[in-house]
């Protein structure tokens, strides 16, 4: 049975290799956080604030929604549909 | 490892040496108020305060300030909970209208107790906060 918590998906990764193989220290420091918090996000382990979040999309030069997708369940996409 | 975790590592050093050295104090001196002076041993945890962040001018982030209220809020409770165990045990055994007679030691000890209590409880959730996430 799926979770019923809501997820927050990020391209975090994707987008750093996007950009000229970004390390996340360099990302780290354009978004004013540690590089543990970076590694946090990856992984999935902490779901940013709305701040940083825009922060890491300014980063990227990419709209948030591009960088952070939002799931209402566990493995459906924001549509609802799988 | 994030500073954090090296200050929660330092903290929970400082909790075993106290621990210790009570241990120690207890078997060589027996009990009394000279075994108060180990808790001065506390004082260690602001060694790592001179290496830490913003103490260099930079902040914590987000998720570091969350995870340092959430253990200093868990530390906290946890000792909370103990201290209305405490008094709810006193108060069951000795009768709630019994007074109590104790040397001034006794509540110093229980004051540097409760302090101990409340830096390991901290240490040790900030380090699963930073190891396990749970979205902290």
């Amino acid at each position: 049975m799926p979770s019923q918590e809501p997820v927050i998906k990020n391209q975090i990764r994707r987008l750093r290799f996007e950009h000229g193989e970004m390390t996340q220290d360099q990302l780290a420091k354009m978004a004013g956080v540690t590089r543990h918090t970076i590694m946090a996000l990856e992984a999935g382990k902490y779901f940013p604030s709305l701040l940083l979040a825009f922060r890491i999309a300014r980063a990227f030069d990419a709209p948030i929604d591009r960088v952070f997708e939002y799931h209402e369940l566990a493995g459906l996409s924001p549509g609802g549909a799988s | 490892m994030s500073d954090s975790e090296k200050w929660a590592w330092w903290a929970l050093g400082v909790v075993f040496l106290t621990i210790g050295a009570y241990g120690a104090f207890l078997i060589f001196l027996g009990h009394g108020p000279a075994i108060t002076s180990v808790f001065a041993l506390l004082a260690l945890t602001a060694v790592p305060a001179s290496s830490r962040r913003y103490f260099r001018g930079r902040s914590f982030d987000e998720r570091e300030r969350e995870i340092a209220n959430k253990s200093w809020r868990a530390g906290f409770s946890a000792v909370w909970l103990a201290f209305i165990g405490l008094f709810l045990t006193i108060g069951f055994f000795k009768g709630w209208d019994a007074t109590l007679i104790l040397p001034v030691w006794n509540l110093e000890e229980t004051i540097l107790w409760a302090w101990v209590g409340i830096l390991g409880v901290e240490a040790v959730t900030t380090l699963i906060l930073y190891r396990g996430g749970a979205h902290a």
